[in-house]
């Protein structure tokens, strides 16, 4: 799986877009999908820089392709109202951050479509909202059948 | 009614920057608009849009544009993709 319970934090105290992807790569890196935090951490900035990764609704999907990951993975955070430089100019709540290898191919452009689908919907996002524990979040991800392994 | 269909040729596949871009151009017009590929339709107007339709490098997107500035919007369309073949 490329989430699993242990990438899920729905209380993490980072109140900027720094501290939360740092937050959310150093859960990857303990689960043995980062090599290099570092590198990965300055990948998935670059991007930041260039234009923001919040997609409207309060979501943000920051991601990374680097040699730094050594095996693909998605992680969910929920946070405090973060600034996130979003284009409709909202604050950002829910965070889902994607690594994946450099010789990866598509597979992050899959991961993201994959998820940006689910996220169209209301149910959807009302659902990750109200998910009171990471199991309880993990269980809605699997029974929302993402489409990804 | 202006339809047309395009190739992804940026490398990356139509996330990043040129989704970005492409939220840009189709928004503050009036016209409707509709990205389709592999039967899945959305509106470009949203980032979480293009998002979806996880459009890959030399991926096919038809594109239909309706409205009173859809000739103006449509060329707007048809450029963005064009530069995008370098």
């Amino acid at each position: 799986m490329i989430i699993e319970e242990t990438l899920i934090d729905l209380e993490t105290d980072g109140t900027t877009k720094e501290e939360v992807i740092r937050h959310l790569a150093e859960l990857a890196q303990s689960q043995g999908r980062i090599q290099d935090i570092e590198d990965y951490i300055k990948a998935v900035l670059h991007r930041e820089t260039e234009y923001s990764t919040a997609m409207g609704f309060g979501i943000a999907i920051p991601h990374g392709k680097t040699a730094a990951v050594t095996e693909p993975f998605l992680c969910f955070a929920k946070v405090r109202s973060i600034d996130w430089k979003a284009l409709d100019g909202g604050l950002v709540d829910l965070v889902f951050m994607i690594g994946v290898p450099e010789n990866a191919g598509n597979e992050h452009l899959k991961i993201l479509a994959s998820i940006s689908r689910k996220l169209m919907k209301e149910e959807f996002r009302s659902g990750l909202r109200e998910a009171g524990s990471s199991s309880e979040l993990m269980q809605f991800l699997l029974n929302s059948d993402l489409g990804i392994g | 009614m202006k339809t047309g269909e395009f190739i992804i040729a940026f490398e990356e596949g139509l996330h990043a920057r040129p989704a970005a871009e492409l939220v840009r151009v189709c928004n503050n017009v009036k016209s409707d608009i509709i990205m389709a590929k592999d039967g899945m339709t959305i509106d470009p107007k949203s980032i979480l849009g293009i998002m979806a339709l996880g459009a890959a490098k030399g991926d096919k997107v038809s594109v239909e544009v309706s409205g009173e500035d859809e000739d103006e919007v449509f060329s707007k369309i048809s450029s963005f993709f064009s530069e995008s073949q370098g």
